[in-house]
């Protein structure tokens, strides 16, 4: 197989299933697969599955930042959202471990199809001392509270290869 | 992101007047088995062109007037087809008349009358035809949920239980706890939001769930994601809504009675985590006003308690408002304008627009409701409200069929500003029409005397949003 060749043999045929009569209507099953890359942004997901968080930096002297509160992005850039420059990546996993707290956070009940989180699931916002975003994530062990100090957790043993490799929880 | 320069800031300008001529829709449905989206599309057309009074004689004629088209249609995936905008065209028989596909989320039909006014504006057209449509019954409701999910980052936010309402409901609990420090008044501000625009769909023969519910029967409604319950949420759609748009020499040709029409759109990122905070940018009403600074201070400043506009204000609003306000000389909406229709895709991103668009300060979004502002009459104290907002029943009450939805906004303020509610609304063969039965508690919502009104569209978490401004010609404020 060339480098650009991906497989998709797993189609379902989509045979057709009469519903109803008048209006005829038929039920259509499908299940196609999608190949999909994580490109320049790979260092945080491998990252992720190596139990580190990784974030990027812009390091463009003559970058004017547009926003007010601090340097990292995370979610990670590959570009600059300011000066389009290239960033660079910061291993900011300690960063996490002694700033980070719960911006807003939420109980989901009801997902929608193809999740994959047990449910109920606590989402949540995560604020990073110096980081200029607030990532979404999950919490386990604990309900979130808005300034509830957390710290994050990695699926290493057997990664997804997903954001779901990322999850936080309550920091004593 | 853009650090502000005045030309960012500039204000939009229509090289030429735009009106608006007639419009027409379907009805909405949860479910739709009865029609293809094509039908729905034509009936909307027919409406469009036969119930408004033009000056033609009939269809064709009205499509020799039709000079480009201006589809939306949100999903591709829910409808199962690619091109749609191809097949309406070709059933619509405007073939070989230009067209073209806009989509930008749950501002779609915002979006895509941007695009037909400046056709018209720019002078690429004299008369456009502007439709939109959503068909979102193919699947079942989480599979919907899923493919809505889709419209978030796939690889960071996605994933996070494949449910909207959930990257809402953040911004929702973060604006919950900030302004409305969790208490049972806001919770009941947002329940009579929900109240109020079921109970408006109740006169409307083509919403999908009118209902005469009380604030009890919201706050007992089963959690979706906490605070919002089911009656807090929108609708899922199918349906379908077309409006024509022209200058003003062809406008007067078609109707007695043309509405001018503008519209300007905002934009923030997909991803709410990605807001970084900034300065607030004051609309009209604001300027040269310490006491709005002061608080906002106090909200956004150096002793800041929130980021700004963060997880609490809808950016994207704040923009298309600061353009609309500036285009058409609107200083004050809730003096200079007569009624509303908003973006309620929850009751409490309804408030927090109510912010961003200067209905009131920020944080202080709810008084709008609880002043009785945002009824046609105060069922509190059987006064008339100021600036009515979703007499169609919104998005809670009429539809949420996406491409269609902003279309509808428009078009029901239309025939608001022309004084022709009623006519659309009142009389027993509009509902037998869809199969229902009038209502014995029906209530004529015309706004007496209305001379303009507003709309706003919204995608995402804000990630998309216009504000279309409509005004009766002798009411324009910027001559
Ligand atoms: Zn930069």
């Amino acid at each position: 197989m060339s480098k650009h060749e991906f497989s998709f043999n797993n189609m379902n045929p989509g045979a057709t299933v009469l519903q109803r009569l008048d209006p005829m209507v038929i039920e259509k099953p499908r299940n196609p697969i999608h190949v999909h890359t994580y490109g320049g942004e790979t260092p945080f997901f491998r990252g992720l599955t190596e139990g580190k968080l990784m974030a990027t930096k812009c390091m463009n002297a003559k970058c004017d930042p547009a926003g007010q509160e601090g340097d990292y992005f995370l979610p990670p850039r590959v570009y600059c959202p300011d000066c389009l420059e290239k960033m660079e990546w910061v291993d900011i996993t300690e960063l996490a471990r002694a700033t980070a707290k719960v911006h807003t956070h939420i109980t989901v009940e009801h997902p929608g199809a193809f999740n994959q989180v047990p449910m109920p699931c606590e989402l949540i916002s995560v604020e990073i001392e110096g980081v200029a975003t607030v990532i979404m994530s999950q919490l386990t062990g604990g309900k979130g509270e808005i300034g509830m100090k957390i710290e994050p957790i990695f699926n290493t043993a057997k990664p997804s290869f997903t954001i779901l490799d990322l999850a936080w929880k309550p920091r004593s | 992101m853009i650090k502000f320069t005045e030309r960012n800031l500039a204000t939009p300008k229509q090289m030429r007047p735009v009106y608006l001529v007639a419009f027409g829709q379907s009805d909405y449905r949860k479910r739709y088995p009865e029609k293809k989206t094509e039908e729905l599309c034509i009936e909307a057309f027919r409406m469009m062109a036969l119930d408004n009074k033009l000056k033609v004689d009939g269809i064709q004629e009205l499509k020799g007037y039709i000079h480009s088209c201006y589809y939306g249609h949100f999903a591709d995936h829910f409808g199962d087809q690619l091109l749609g905008e191809a097949l309406i065209h070709d059933r619509l028989g405007l073939d070989p008349m230009g067209n073209v596909g806009i989509k930008s989320g749950g501002a779609t039909g915002g979006s895509t009358l941007w695009m037909a006014a400046n056709a018209v504006a720019s002078g690429y057209s004299d008369s456009v035809l502007c439709m939109g449509w959503e068909r979102m019954d193919e699947v079942d409701t989480w599979t919907g949920n899923h493919y809505i999910s889709t419209a978030a980052d796939k690889d960071y936010e996605t994933e996070l239980g494949h449910i909207y309402t959930g990257y809402y409901a953040l911004m929702a609990q973060r604006y919950w706890k900030t302004f409305g420090q969790s208490s049972p008044a806001f919770r009941r501000t947002m329940s009579k939001i929900a109240v109020k625009n079921h109970g408006y769909a109740v006169s409307n023969p083509y919403a999908q769930a009118p209902a005469r519910i009380t604030v009890e029967d919201v706050e007992k409604s089963p959690i979706v994601a906490d605070p919002l319950r089911f009656y807090d949420a929108c609708l899922m759609s199918v349906g379908a809504a077309s409006v024509l748009l022209c200058d003003e020499e062809t406008a007067y040709k078609l109707t007695d009675d043309p509405i001018r029409f503008y519209i300007t759109a905002g934009s923030h990122t997909l991803r709410a985590a990605d807001r970084r905070h900034m300065e607030i940018p004051l609309l009209p009403n604001e300027k040269d006003n310490d006491e709005i600074k002061k608080t906002y201070a106090g909200l956004y400043g150096d002793s800041n308690i929130e980021r700004y506009p963060g997880f609490t204000g809808f950016l994207a609003a704040r923009m298309a408002a600061y353009y609309a306000y500036n285009m058409t000389g609107i200083v004050d909406p809730c003096t200079d304008l007569d009624l509303v229709e908003l973006h309620d895709a929850f009751t409490i991103s309804d408030i927090q627009t109510y912010e961003d668009i200067g209905l009131r300060p920020y944080g202080q979004g709810p008084d709008y409701v609880e002043s009785g502002d945002a009824y046609l009459i105060d069922p509190a104290t059987g006064k008339r409200g100021r600036l009515p907002s979703n007499l169609s029943g919104g998005l809670i009450g009429c539809m949420h069929s996406v491409g269609a939805t902003g279309i509808m906004q428009v078009g029901e303020i239309f025939w608001q500003l022309q004084n022709r509610w009623a006519e659309f609304h009142e009389p027993e063969h509009r509902w037998t029409r869809w199969g229902k039965e009038k209502p014995a508690d029906f209530e004529n919502l015309q706004v007496p005397d209305a001379k303009r009104g507003l709309a706003i569209s919204h995608a995402g978490v804000g990630s998309h949003v216009t504000c279309s401004v409509l005004m009766r010609p002798e009411s324009v404020i910027k001559k």
